[in-house]
């Protein structure tokens, strides 16, 4: 399937990006408008365990408890505007006409209330869940067990027809070769595994999203690379961590930039996913709308750059909480306060004309903090997607092309005495560089090798991406 | 845009890893555990230092002058035994373990051949990702490290059925069984198993863990042993090789986790 592909960057300089702003900034909604001119807070929110076994008692605790919260809150601290996330858990996606469809409604229905009432900005992202199993089939016709594949057209038809705003998704493509090469610290089977299959993946996936999308006159968001990258990151975490060395995590983050950037060169018009950390380079090539999260996402892990991450973001936002009560009133009131308040900060240093002074001071805070948080840093994302589009027409060589460029950053700034590594993480480092390096300039002569060597890694099948 | 390389960031953050960073070099710590016989030595140290590749030309010329049950404890696990060390140091990271382990994996088949039989493990352990998740990463490296440390896995994959998981572990009847789940949502499958596999008089520990779940809701039902990382995996199994039940386990789960730091 032929998609466009971006050849040249959207910005002229990376000095152009900041925050609240996109150059294709979009409206949608009850009156929202993203990355025109202010950030909007993204709040993101699971229900309490036990309120899956029945439609009426998710869709009690997604509209009456969750929803109402969340724009209470957002009414009694005066926030503009505001965007939900419903992140599909596992029984929506598994029968999304029974299970998910009231709650679309819903939520949407009590929405509308607020936003006749109080006149509040606002809409609704539903992210429809991805659970194909690579074992079964990632394609049509393939899942003879669950129909996986199909149910997720079918999830999309359902939160399109009766609410949603935004769609996305967190597609899982690639995920196996992924899994398999990061515990073996194998930055080639990384590169097969999300670089390359994953963009067929995507390839195959986003059209029909787009077109789903289009039927019901909803915007197509965008992917990340969760399923990937993150699992890297997450891996890598912090200095009491030992599991997965943070340089490597910061390479795969350069490559998932490659692979989440088709859903937009297969139609998606942002905003992109907010645990997307890839975002900043996405938004570079593309000019579109990024939602981020970082130090308002605690309540869902920890990263190393909770500030940084906010630097060129147009929804900002807390990634995802349990519901549950807290001292200063649900947890989704007190985590939309956390991400409010932020977004306010922003808002507030875009009136006074000192976004890129704030934007510069958030980078500082975590720019050295971690090799990923380096290589993410909107200078850094820059050259990373300059590198893509030099070789944007093919995913092979532009994933291979963005996980070098943020391997010589590290290791430039290293050289230089900024970024400091760990003795683990300098030696992945020289490691990662001699790998890629040696690949070869070929996609078939990459391609070829990687189904020999990667034959075996359990529940891969190449008729997953039609290989 | 700010000059960002002349900022002092001294007073931002502090590298801790790096002040943390030990100072032992591998080859030292890894000597206690190597053995003496040169042709044995070098299956352990193929294991130690990562060389898949060339272990199954290191372990056919050890079974020349070694038993096979030789060759697998006094060479390849003893090699194990030196990563495992290491690991627990800070020294190697997990991707050390994973690729040592499939080194030490293509060496126990080709002696196991010529063992003529599978070798004696020290007992089964059935493992799972929960029903709807398909997320099974931490699983496959817990999987891993128990293999490593003598157990045969039983893997029955991710988003498996209640009534499966319970259906298995009435056949095999292992020393323990897992759940892996992401998902707070997800993790509710996990009080539905230990109810089914009363109902069916199974009574052993049941061990559970993944990014959502928490060792509060894990005891909330019989059998369920929470384990924080993969990295706890062979330390609680290993009181069920002891046999203690799931109840002592459970009362004694702070001190087996501090013991097996």
């Amino acid at each position: 399937m032929a998609n466009m592909k971006f050849k040249k960057m959207e910005y002229s300089s990376a000095d152009e990006m900041v925050f609240g702003e996109a150059k294709y900034p979009l409206s949608y909604g009850l009156g929202l408008k993203v990355g025109a001119g202010s950030v909007v807070p993204e709040i993101n929110f699971a229900p309490r365990p036990g309120t899956e076994k029945t439609p009426e008692s998710l869709t009690k605790e997604y509209v009456e408890y969750i929803t109402k919260d969340i724009m209470e809150r957002a009414v009694t601290l005066g926030f503009p505007a505001i965007q939900l996330e419903n992140e599909w858990i596992a029984q929506m996606g598994e029968n999304p006409s029974k299970m998910a469809k009231p709650i679309v409604a819903g939520q949407k229905e009590l929405m509308q209330k607020f936003h006749e009432e109080y006149g509040i900005a606002c809409a609704i992202r539903h992210t429809v869940a991805d659970p194909r199993l690579h074992e079964e089939g990632l394609r049509f016709g393939m899942d003879k067990k669950r129909d996986y594949p199909e149910k997720i057209i079918e999830g999309f038809e359902v939160a399109a027809a009766n609410g949603a705003d935004v769609v996305s998704i967190e597609s899982v493509g690639g995920k196996e070769i992924a899994d398999y090469a990061v515990v073996r610290q194998d930055i080639r089977g990384w590169l097969f595994g999300i670089g390359y299959l994953g963009s067929l993946d995507m390839e195959w996936l986003w059209p029909q999203i787009v077109e789903v999308a289009k039927k019901h006159n909803v915007v197509p968001g965008g992917d990340t690379n969760c399923a990937g990258a993150n699992t890297a990151m997450f891996m890598a975490g912090g200095y009491l961590d030992k599991d997965i060395p943070r340089t490597f995590s910061a390479v795969t983050r350069a490559i998932a930039a490659a692979r989440t950037l088709v859903a937009i060169e297969c139609g998606a018009t942002g905003p992109d996913k907010d645990c997307g950390y890839e975002g900043p380079i996405l938004k570079a090539i593309s000019g579109r709308p990024s939602a981020q999260e970082g130090k308002g996402a605690q309540c869902a892990h920890c990263d190393m750059m909770g500030n940084l991450i906010a630097q060129v973001c147009d929804l900002w936002s807390n990634e995802s909480v349990e519901y549950h009560p807290e001292f200063g009133g649900s947890s989704v009131q007190c985590w939309l306060s956390v991400i409010g308040y932020e977004a306010s900060l922003m808002n507030a240093a875009k009136q006074l004309k000192q976004d890129k002074v704030l934007r510069d001071v958030y980078v500082a805070s975590d720019r050295f903090r971690s090799p990923e948080a380096f290589i993410l840093a909107f200078d850094n994302a820059y050259k990373i997607g300059q590198a893509i589009v030099e070789v944007g027409d093919n995913y092979y060589l532009r994933a291979k092309a963005a996980g070098l460029k943020a391997a010589e950053l590290i290791q430039e700034s290293n050289k230089q005495g900024k970024l400091q590594l760990s003795a683990q993480e300098r030696d992945t480092l020289e490691k990662i560089l001699t790998d890629l390096r040696a690949l070869p300039d070929e996609e078939g002569k990459f391609v070829d090798w990687a189904l020999k060597e990667y034959a075996n890694v359990p529940a891969f099948n190449p008729k997953n991406y039609e290989l | 845009m700010l000059d960002f390389d002349n900022m002092n960031s001294d007073a931002l953050l502090k590298r801790y890893d790096i002040v943390a960073e030990s100072k032992e070099k591998p080859e030292t710590i890894a000597e206690k555990h190597l053995p003496k016989d040169p042709l044995l030595r070098k299956v352990a140290e193929d294991v130690l230092y990562m060389k898949y590749k060339t272990i199954e030309e290191s372990v056919t010329a050890a079974l020349k002058e070694n038993t096979p049950e030789d060759v697998i404890e006094k060479g390849l696990l003893k090699g194990m035994d030196a990563v495992s060390d290491l690991y627990g140091r800070g020294i190697y990271y997990l991707p050390h373990v994973m690729v040592s382990a499939d080194a030490m994996d293509r060496g126990i088949k080709l002696a196991e051949k010529a063992l003529g039989s599978g070798r004696k493990t020290k007992g089964d352990i059935v493992m799972h990702a929960a029903e709807g998740d398909p997320h099974d990463i931490g699983k496959n490296i817990a999987a891993v490290l128990l293999k490593s440390n003598g157990y045969n896995i039983i893997d029955m994959g991710k988003d498996v059925a209640v009534d499966d998981v319970v259906k298995t572990v009435v056949d095999v009847k292992p020393l323990a069984v897992t759940g892996t789940a992401l998902m707070t949502t997800t993790m509710s499958a996990f009080p539905r198993v230990a109810e089914k596999l009363k109902e069916n008089g199974m009574d052993l520990p049941f061990i559970c863990a993944g990014g959502a779940v928490n060792r509060e809701y894990v005891e909330s039902f019989p059998m369920g042993i929470y384990a924080q990382k993969a990295a706890n995996g062979p330390g609680l199994v290993g009181k069920a090789l002891d046999g203690w039940d799931w109840k002592k386990i459970r009362d004694k789960w702070d001190e087996i986790l501090a013991s097996s730091e």
